[in-house]
């Protein structure tokens, strides 16, 4: 009896444990949870999709970078280190940013680690897309031609994106198994590749307006060739480009008649749109990410209406800049030789005279200054909504500022500091035509040139593109009188002017002509650094600059250094294997 | 521990006739109800109310059977009948531990068993077990946070990962990570399982410890309780920080002011909006608009307008406020913080008989913040019962139902309202002219938020969870030594909460947006285990086996929305559709599994040599096909010494084991469930594109989410432990020491990738190594002079060392905590140190002269042979001198560590003791050897860290040509490297401390007329918490909590641990 109680237990108890024990198989198999697995993807509605978060990652937010750090404008590295503008707001606020600015940029300094991840990411994901194309199947042909350029395209502008700040960069593309890739090769063979592909492949009309276009391909072809001196091989694609590219929506490249265009969301992707990053506001995401996040520090501060926080101010060097002479043309040398009045030291409530000499009207679409009508929002009233004046003089940021009324539509309150759906451009045709010029100037044709240039000073003479005074200035949101707000006076260069007559004055007008039509736009340091003139140019601005505003002083550009930024610290000892990192910092680091 | 005392007395037995009486050996008063049974017949009887029985017509041979639930059954021969003393089934509880599914003598233990004193711990007035614990055993180290309902850092022997370390809490048989909501009255035992020997036995989840809990259980005659106390929170207010006034923040400004144009060699330019343009800054009247006085039509009241519940930015473009200075300035603090009270109540009924148990307590708990409006209160309901159906079957439940509603703050980061305390100037008043908040509006006064505000505008702002915690059990005695018991515990719970975001006017930084926003979730993790329990002594030798198989299965989900653009700010009308703008919402849901199969033998041989073994082998749904199991084995061992007759001799030795234990133990906290597939996913915010340029919609889009590693395996700890239990004379001198050495190997681990992988989470791999060892000490000292008269005095001491030994390859370190350093970062978790050390430049002085800086200058020239070479970056006199490491240049490599927040040692010293009806308790916590990162220092010693308040260390301790033995740098207009922009040593602080944790003093009414009432005890005591702490450490308190393992002690808005005075009653029926 005893006997069979045990065995009856036992054998109770084995054959639960062994039915239990193949349970657990089943037992210890969970799902994947709100995550999809590359195979669920391999079709054309899932390339797409990837194709779409390859394009997400243009705004450089949610990216493994930065908000402003690793904004897709660059108006850290392209804008505030060139001159530009300051970073603004006060000394204790985002000090690395004032290193940027004085030429002490130090690899560990984490804003570069940011926007290496952020490229990166965009890279990754394009990448993400070749690979996923590659093994998908029921996709014509055609589309996934299409699927692919557009990826490749994409992955060429975030490299020339690393190339253009660091120079020396690791190459990982689709196929690439060891993430620890060295960054002993240019790659700017793999970028044009990667744009001539796209520029043949695709065709001229997109299937979504924010999508890119042959033409885009054949812009950005271009200007990487410019950035690789192949002038010739340029103005081929250029001329091509200028005479036959529409936008995605297969609008014929044009300037609109009115500057702001560009910086209107409502007029966004307009027939100047080459290439821009779209954006949006109040899109239920809950933030601003993707609406301008990489501008959220770039409003007026003190008891302005955006609240913050004071960042990007434009230089007093700049402001100058826009100083004309009798024929409305540049003082390319001697700009600074009258300042433009400012109002440091002087309150909001005291009196203030403004500059009565010529200017370009570019200059009020630009800068934010006292006295002049900063879009509908009434005229700046200078030192109230300028954080430190001394510390980074007096003037406020414009090409990132929503209009007030709209900015129902498309501006976004969410975050702390506002958000916007104003499109980032990477290239407008603005920028093609002053390109195609500097091609052009150096293979010579100064003439066809010049007509490239006085195309973008015309529109700057047109008469949409002044700014004019409010009818009342109590309410601004009444509208605009026809009287200008300031002294304008822009005229393109005469036929048979002096300055087109000889290469070396034509370039510098062409230099000088991209200063003035793409500042705040984040260009100019790697236009100066590509032109060779960055040493001379930077630390004059420095010298001029600190005379008056506080923040550069001390500031200096090294030649053979500074034209690139260092490789950041955390990258190279991340790519490092057995104490020896894949990466090689750059010069002078 | 109750006494093992037996009294008999010799009654003559009466031929056929017994009388006696049963009394409790505890207490010595008589037991009614007792069955007295005649051993193998079915005469029995009861005792009366007096404890006394009467038997007839005996055998003088028959045995007697004394039978009553609660206590220990005895037999006695019927010739020996008379007063017989029985046993609570509860001191035997308190002999026999619970350890790893099965229970064990104290004295047999071999594995590092730490037995917690549940009354000693109970002393302290806080609903969470986990803060009850501080101190109080040998090895575990728990640091607590004043904020009410705020979870304490609960470490087991240091640090087994990088990962989390939290231990597993096995409640009643049933596995949880989470104690917060188990009322401490509910406990009745508790043990902690330290090392391999004694944990191993939970496998996969065991390598920071496990912690055995279980609750009480009813035993003979009802019995109700009620215990309760009440008390108040007395906060440190009236400028704790030590800020200047507003007149002395104004003078700072002109110092920095003129500090920073002497450097230039410029006269300084004083043009303040708020301070004027003289050569004294003048106080306003008035800080909006800027700097008027009174009279000035600028602050004509008529002027005002601001309305708080603006919904358009038109209105608020249109807003006109006027805000008086406050010239006696601001206390933050004494605004934030007010005295609070606390209280607790607790009711229980508890009984048992032959055919179960039962136990029922609720308990309110009521603690308000001293913070404003933030409050911790907790009902708790538990219900405990068995039934018995005939001797060999057994079912039951122990179930705690919680309702928790407790708001709290975030702390230790820059942006919660305290640290806000600092931050916002004295100047500032907390309303405006009309009553509205006032603030940094117009953006000349710093950038920080009005704490007030934050808080009154949360009062709506609510939240509740709740959690049904507990298991059900049935037990079956197949044979008398055979016993299988199947449990199927878990949880279920839930938590919603919502919360408004007013528009705000009142800062430099508004929020010009309304948005309400829901959360919730729910979740159901279950454990069922089956477990067979075989136990027999055959002559000298004793064994226990114990076999079974267990699942662990955990899923819920987890839902939020938001929506903006609310009509009215009435908060009965926000709901989640009544905003009239975006609506944004997400949810996420986990779900993971465990399958275990468990064995566990003790063995000793005449409980003189002591052996036990344990293994499992878990399989975990986290880890790949070919990764699912591991097996965690564990040997341990113990020899009594004192049962040798060699020691025989050493009368004084009353009992001395040694013990022994190796084993591994497992970790798979630290592994996501998704780690072993490659994924991708959808985020609104990251992948989402306008790619139709509508700018206002989003297309769908993917990314790669993870990089999978299937590879990946359970994080192995190699645990040994050697120890000694020993007893001098009838418990003089009571001891239990420890030393153990934990190897973690594969530690689990992501690693950051570099940057060409894309923002995809890395996998995470097992790669670290890293080492703890330390000593765990305890003793106790019991002295019963008489039986007016005792004292015990226990102590613990915990101290260990750890150290990474590897990271992943090519890694030698990972940073953490950059705070205000923009990417320089505060901690380095380095190979070779212990994790969380502080990182930077070593300040060894100021520059006192130009001189010094040329000096130094020279030799960097020298030391690098760069003409241009400059000693220190941003040198300039009155500013930080920084260490170079011999090399003649301060670098990147030139920094140094700087200090540890790992604490050499911790301890605990309880005083406790009785003089007739008083009994008193001192309880004494102390750390010692550690640092802490004081980052208020930034905000507030360094002028150009922002606008805000600034302490007197800037004003009068700072560096001047005339004051060069100072404190503080020169205080200036804009950071530097040389001062503020970069860690360094000034912000590391001793962080010893030694505080009276606890003081209790209760009196016990022994009076008869009490007795009359039916109330068997009657206690009342007043309490004092935290009354002193001795420290060094200048910021509000030396305990900051909080913090993950891999970057903690940084201070910086942390909630101070707060004085409580409490009166408490302990009644009981």
């Amino acid at each position: 009896m005893k006997h069979a109680k045990y065995l009856i237990t036992c054998s109770l108890l084995v054959a639960a444990s062994v039915g239990l024990d193949s349970c657990s198989k089943s037992f210890l198999e969970k799902p994947l949870l709100g995550n999809l697995t590359e195979p669920v993807l391999a079709n054309e509605k899932g390339v797409t999709a990837l194709l779409v978060g390859a394009y997400a990652a243009l705004d450089g937010q949610n990216v493994g970078g930065g908000t402003w750090e690793s904004a897709p404008t660059n108006w850290i590295y392209g804008s505030v280190a060139a001159g530009d503008a300051h970073k603004g707001s006060d000394a204790g606020d985002q000090p690395p940013i004032n290193l940027i600015a004085t030429g002490k940029s130090d690899p560990s300094n984490g804003f570069f680690n940011a926007k290496w991840r952020a490229d990166y990411e965009g890279i990754a994901r394009c990448n993400s897309v070749l690979r996923v194309a590659g093994i998908a199947e029921g996709i014509a042909e055609e589309t996934k031609t299409t699927l692919i350029a557009e990826a490749r395209f994409l992955r060429a502008h975030y490299y020339f994106d690393l190339k253009k700040m660091f120079n020396m960069v690791p190459w990982v593309d689709e196929t690439t198994t060891d993430l620890k890739a060295p960054n002993n090769v240019d790659i700017w063979p793999n970028i044009e590749a990667d744009f001539k592909f796209a520029y043949e492949n695709l065709s001229g009309t997109a299937p979504a307006v924010g999508r890119v276009n042959k033409w885009a391909a054949g812009a950005y072809l271009g200007k990487a060739l410019v950035y690789e001196k192949k002038y010739s091989e340029a103005v081929t694609v250029f001329t091509d480009v200028i005479n036959n590219g529409t936008n995605s929506k297969g609008d014929k490249y044009d300037l609109p008649a009115r500057f702001e265009d560009n910086f209107d969301p409502a007029e966004k992707n307009n027939e100047e749109t080459v290439f821009a990053i779209q954006m949006v506001a109040k899109a239920g995401t809950g933030d601003i990410s993707s609406g301008n996040a990489g501008e959220m520090l770039n409003f007026p501060y003190g008891n302005s209406p955006f609240g913050c926080c004071g960042f990007y101010q434009p230089t007093l060097d700049l402001v100058n800049s826009y100083r004309t002479d009798a024929n409305g043309l540049p003082m390319v040398d001697t700009y600074n030789s009258v300042m433009v009045n400012n109002d440091i030291g002087i309150k909001s409530n005291e009196p203030f005279t403004l500059y009565s000499g010529n200017l370009d009207p570019r200059l009020d679409w630009t800068v934010g200054r006292r006295g002049i009508p900063y879009k509908d929002w009434g005229n700046h009233p200078g030192y109230d909504w300028i954080r430190d004046q001394a510390f980074s003089g007096p003037y406020a940021p414009k090409k990132n500022v929503y209009w007030q009324a709209t900015q129902d539509t498309y501006s976004d309150r969410i975050s702390w500091a506002p958000g916007s759906a104003i499109n980032i451009h990477v290239i407008r045709f603005a920028d093609v035509l002053l390109l195609a010029a500097e091609a052009e100037a150096q293979g010579g044709s100064l003439t066809t040139a010049m007509a490239y240039v006085n195309r973008v000073r015309n529109r700057a003479a047109s008469p949409q593109s002044a700014v004019y005074k409010y009818i009342n200035d109590a309410t601004p949101l009444a509208g605009f009188s026809t009287t200008p707000a300031a002294n304008y006076n822009v005229k393109p260069y005469p036929a048979g002017s002096p300055i087109f007559a000889a290469k070396e004055t034509a370039l510098k007008a062409i230099y000088f002509e991209r200063k003035l039509e793409l500042a705040m736009e984040g260009h100019r340091y790697f236009d100066l650094s590509r032109w060779g003139i960055a040493p001379t140019e930077i630390n004059k601005f420095f010298a001029y600059e600190g005379t008056y505003v506080s923040d550069i002083r001390g500031g200096s550009f090294t030649a053979n250094k500074n034209e690139y930024f260092p490789i950041p610290q955390n990258q190279i000892d991340l790519s490092s294997t057995g104490g020896t990192s894949t990466l090689t910092q750059n010069p002078g680091y | 521990m109750l006494c093992l005392l037996f009294s008999f007395l010799f009654s003559q037995a009466q031929n056929q006739t017994v009388t006696g009486k049963v009394i409790n050996d505890a207490d010595k008063k008589p037991i009614p109800g007792v069955t007295v049974t005649v051993k193998g017949t079915k005469t029995a009887t009861v005792t009366n109310e007096d404890g006394s029985f009467t038997l007839k017509g005996l055998d003088p041979g028959a045995t007697l059977q004394f039978t009553s639930v609660g206590f220990q059954t005895q037999e006695v021969s019927a010739s020996r009948a008379g007063i017989i003393s029985l046993k609570s089934s509860e001191a035997i509880m308190s002999e026999l531990v619970v350890v790893g599914y099965a229970t064990q003598k104290k004295r047999d233990l071999t594995g590092a068993v730490s037995v917690v004193d549940v009354t000693k711990m109970n002393k302290q007035p806080s609903p969470s077990i986990s803060d009850q614990l501080q101190g109080q055993v040998a090895g575990v180290t728990i640091t607590t946070s004043g904020s009410p309902g705020e979870p304490a850092k609960f470490r087991i022997r240091g640090f087994g990962s990088f990962g989390t370390s939290d231990p597993l809490f096995v409640v009643d048989g049933t596995q949880t990570t989470n104690i917060n909501d188990i009322n401490p009255n509910d406990i009745a035992t508790m043990q902690i399982l330290k090392d391999a020997g004694a944990a191993s036995i939970y496998g996969s989840r065991a390598s920071n410890g496990v912690v055995i809990i279980t609750t009480k259980r009813g035993r003979g005659k009802t019995r109700i309780a009620y215990d309760a106390y009440y008390g108040t929170q007395r906060p440190k207010v009236n400028n704790p920080y030590h800020l200047l006034n507003p007149q002395d923040q104004a003078n700072l400004k002109w110092m920095a002011l003129r500090n920073t144009a002497e450097a230039n060699g410029q006269q300084p330019v004083y043009a303040d909006p708020i301070y004027g343009s003289g050569a004294q800054p003048v106080i306003p009247d008035y800080i909006l608009p800027f700097g008027k006085m009174e009279g000035d039509p600028a602050v004509d009241p008529a002027k005002y307008y601001v309305n708080p519940n603006y919904t358009d930015a038109d209105d608020y473009n249109s807003f006109y406020q006027i805000i008086r200075a406050n010239k006696a300035g601001t206390d933050w603090m004494g605004e934030l913080f007010s005295p609070a009270p606390i209280q607790s109540h607790n009711l229980s009924a508890s009984g048992g008989g032959d055919q179960g148990s039962y136990l029922f307590s609720v308990n309110y708990f009521n603690q308000q913040g001293a913070l404003m409006n933030t409050y911790n209160k907790r009902y708790t309901v538990r219900s405990n019962s068995e039934y018995k159906f005939n001797n060999k079957v057994r079912i039951g439940e122990n179930l705690a139902y919680s309702i928790t509603d407790n708001p709290r703050i975030t702390i230790l980061d820059e942006g919660n309202p305290i640290s806000m305390a600092y931050r916002q100037q004295p100047i500032i008043p907390v309303y405006d002219i009309k009553g509205n908040y006032a603030g940094t509006v117009g953006g000349k006064l710093g950038q920080a938020t009005n704490p007030i505000a934050n808080r009154q505008r949360s009062v709506n702002n609510k939240g509740m969870s709740n959690r049904l915690f507990g298991n059900v059990y049935g037990e079956v005695d197949i044979l008398k030594s055979l016993t299988f018991r199947s449990s199927f515990g878990g949880e279920y719970y839930s938590f919603a909460s919502r919360w408004f975001n007013w528009p705000t006017y009142e800062n430099a930084e508004n929020s010009q947006s309304n948005s309400y926003s829901e959360n919730s979730g729910t979740g159901f993790n279950w454990v069922w285990s089956n477990m067979l329990t075989y136990s027999k002594s055959f002559g000298d030798h004793t064994i226990k086996v114990v076999a079974g198989l267990e699942a662990v299965n955990e899923g819920g989900t987890y839902l939020e929305a938001n929506t903006t653009n609310y009509f009215s700010f009435d908060p009965d009308y926000t709901t989640l559709t009544t905003g009239a703008g975006a609506a944004t919402h997400g949810s996420a849901r986990y779900s993971r599994s465990l399958y275990s199969q468990i064995g566990r033998v003790d063995y000793n041989y005449k409980g003189r040599y002591l052996l036990g073994a344990t293994v499992r082998r878990d399989g975990s749904s986290a880890f790949g096909p070919d990764n699912k199991y591991g097996v965690f084995p564990a040997f341990s061992a113990g020899w009594r010494l004192s049962d040798e007759a060699f020691m025989k001799s050493w009368k004084w030795l009353t009992d001395l084991k040694v013990r022994g234990s190796y084993g591994t133990m497992g970790n798979q906290a630290n592994l996501a469930a998704d780690n072993q597939f490659t994924t991708y996913n959808s985020d609104r915010s990251s992948s989402f594109y306008d790619i139709n340029g509508t700018s206002n919609s989003l297309v769908l889009g993917f990314r790669q989410g993870r990089y999978g590693n299937a590879a990946a395996k359970w994080e192995s700890q190699k645990y040994t432990n050697v120890g000694f239990d020993a007893t001098i004379g009838n418990r003089l001198l009571e001891i239990v020491a420890d030393y153990y050495v934990r190897r973690v190997s594969d530690m689990l681990y992501a690693p950051e990738l570099p940057g060409t992988a894309g923002a995809a989470s890395p996998p995470t791999v097992n790669i670290g190594k890293m080492r703890t060892s330390g000593f765990d000490l305890s003793l106790g000292s019991h002295f019963d002079v008489n039986k007016d008269f005792g004292f015990d005095i226990t102590a613990t001491f915990t101290t260990f060392k750890n150290k990474i030994e590897s990271i992943a390859d090519g890694i030698d370190y990972f940073s953490e905590e950059s705070r205000r350093f923009n990417g320089n970062n505060i901690i380095r978790n380095e190979v070779g140190h212990s994790v969380s050390q502080f990182y930077g430049y070593k300040v060894v002085g100021f520059w006192n002269n130009q001189a010094e800086i040329d000096a130094a200058n020279e030799l960097a020239r020298k030391a690098t042979g760069d003409p241009d070479a400059v000693y220190q970056t941003e040198a300039a006199v009155g500013r930080f001198r920084y260490d170079d490491k011999g090399a003649g240049i301060v670098t990147a490599d030139s920094r140094q560590f700087l200090g540890n927040p790992t604490p050499k040692f911790n301890y605990g010293l309880n005083l406790g003791g009785f003089w007739k009806d008083l009994d008193f308790n001192f309880f004494f916590y102390g750390v010692q050897g550690n640092q802490l990162w004081n980052q208020v220092k930034w905000w507030t010693d360094f002028y150009p860290s922002f606008a805000g308040g600034k302490s007197y260390t800037a004003l009068y301790d700072s560096w001047t040509p005339s004051h060069m033995n100072a404190k503080a740098p020169i205080q200036e207009n804009a950071g530097s490297f040389s001062t503020n922009t970069v860690p360094n040593s000034y912000y590391v602080e001793s962080g010893s401390y030694l505080r009276l944790r606890n003081v209790q003093i209760g009196w016990t009414f022994n009076n008869p007329a009490i007795a009359r009432l039916g109330i068997s005890r009657f206690r009342l005591y007043g309490q004092a918490a935290n009354l002193f702490t001795v420290t060094k450490y200048t910021g509000l308190d030396p305990e900051i909590g909080g913090g993950s393992n891999t970057a903690f002690g940084i201070d910086e808005g942390a909630y101070p641990v707060i004085k409580q005075f409490l009166l408490g009653v302990n009644l009981s029926f």
